[in-house]
């Protein structure tokens, strides 16, 4: 049952990413490519954070997994990689965090600082800004992981590399 | 060693400010700019120093053998993504270095690519409204909530585009769409569709949020290309406070 809902989740992931990359205008020929990406990476994280690992830590390691498919996809659809993982990550940007810190500074600039909801607001705001900072920030080292790791400057000596 | 120069260096330069305004204005990080030009002029036997800024690209190109110099700017197009144009250009330069194109080649392959069709409105439309639905199932939502994310997604995403086509400030057409799904995500609290309506609110203004401005920020940044980072950066903080204000906006109207 917890596998079922989880695989589900997967696919709403894709079904996101699809929707941006058509937004941002991608080749058809990587549209299928990149539902895919972005379900494996949408799984990665949602399997880790079942697995009690922080959230940041487990969108790091999603989009990580997101830049590493996408330097593969890259190959084989012709297309620079940013094409696969920036659309494949966006279902990873924290929306909820985000809209509720807007709430909490719209809750703060508007009630008296003397008040005493106002600590706890004021907790609760930071505590949703910091997740929705660092899990942006997660999302946009982990996609450029390959990029860090194999220090080329285009992804195509990375499998000249490998082949040699 | 020189190799043989068929092309004038003129011609030359003012195909390399275009491909690298094309990329810059379409979503291509600072880095890749520099890449795809240095590739380019590398295969047709040139040499080429780089200012790339956000709003305007400067070089000065050089024959290898230093005989003849000329440099120039161009004012870069204003920023929207289309990954077809930075693929389509990425692929080209590729073509340069193995098949060894001409610069007239060139410039009919930049007019192809340019002239490539984007996807028909209404796929767009229902693609993205669905990508706000599947958003709201990732955050808990239901099947109600879910159609309401799939609505106000579609309809704030008309808004944005009737408003850019209105030729309307870039960021103000954000805060329309932005107020417009909310106004829709907003009047499904109202009728009590659905167990946790905040999702829908929450996910209905998704589709603005500034992904390419917010990951090309960090990696010009991580780049070394600091400036153009923190100028990236900036420009997503002013989306995400236009998303904001619309949606601030939207519920004070509601009051909720």
């Amino acid at each position: 049952m917890e596998l079922i809902t989880l695989l589900e989740k997967g696919i709403w992931f894709g079904f996101a990413a699809l929707g941006f990359a058509i937004l941002f205008n991608v080749p058809q020929r990587t549209l299928f490519i990149i539902w895919v990406i972005a379900a494996l990476g949408g799984l990665t994280k949602l399997i880790l954070i079942q697995l009690n690992l922080e959230i940041t830590i487990a969108t790091f390691a999603g989009a990580s997994l997101i830049g590493i498919l996408s330097v593969y996809a890259a190959h084989t659809k012709h297309a620079p990689p940013l094409v696969f993982s920036i659309p494949a990550v966006i279902p990873m940007v924290p929306g909820i965090f985000a809209y509720r810190m807007m709430l909490g500074l719209m809750k703060l600039s508007s009630t008296a600082a003397t008040s005493d909801t106002y600590s706890v607001s004021l907790a609760e705001t930071v505590s949703y800004g910091l997740k929705t900072l660092f899990i942006l920030m997660a999302l946009a080292v982990g996609v450029a992981v390959p990029m860090l790791i194999s220090r080329k400057e285009t992804v195509k000596k990375v499998k000249h590399t490998a082949e040699n | 060693m020189t190799k043989e120069r068929t092309n004038s260096t003129k011609a030359v330069e003012e195909m390399l400010l275009d491909v690298g305004t094309l990329l810059m204005g379409n979503g291509a990080s600072t880095g890749r700019v520099r890449t795809t030009i240095n590739r380019i002029a590398d295969a047709l036997g040139y040499e080429v120093e780089l200012l790339i800024t956000s709003r305007s690209l400067m070089l000065s190109v050089t024959t290898e053998d230093g005989s003849e110099y000329t440099s120039s700017v161009k004012r870069t197009p204003p920023h929207v993504v289309n990954f077809k144009l930075v693929s389509g250009i990425s692929r080209l330069s590729w073509r340069v270095v193995e098949e060894g194109l001409s610069v007239e080649q060139i410039n009919q392959d930049i007019e192809r690519i340019k002239a490539l069709p984007h996807y028909p409105r209404f796929v767009v439309l229902a693609l993205v409204a669905l990508a706000g639905a599947s958003f709201c199932r990732l955050f808990g939502g239901e099947a109600p909530e879910m159609i309401v994310a799939f609505t106000a997604t579609f309809f704030g995403l008309f808004i944005r585009q009737e408003a850019l086509k209105m030729r309307f400030n870039p960021y103000i057409s954000i805060f329309f769409a932005s107020f417009a799904a909310t106004m829709v995500a907003g009047l499904s609290i109202k009728l009590n569709i659905g167990h946790s309506p905040e999702n829908a609110l929450a996910t209905s203004v998704l589709f603005l949020i500034p992904g390419v401005p917010l990951i090309n920020s960090l990696s010009d940044l991580m780049d070394g290309n600091t400036l153009n980072g923190i100028v990236r950066g900036v420009n997503g903080l002013i989306i995400a406070f236009s998303i904001a204000l619309g949606l601030m906006l939207a519920m004070q109207i509601y009051s909720l």
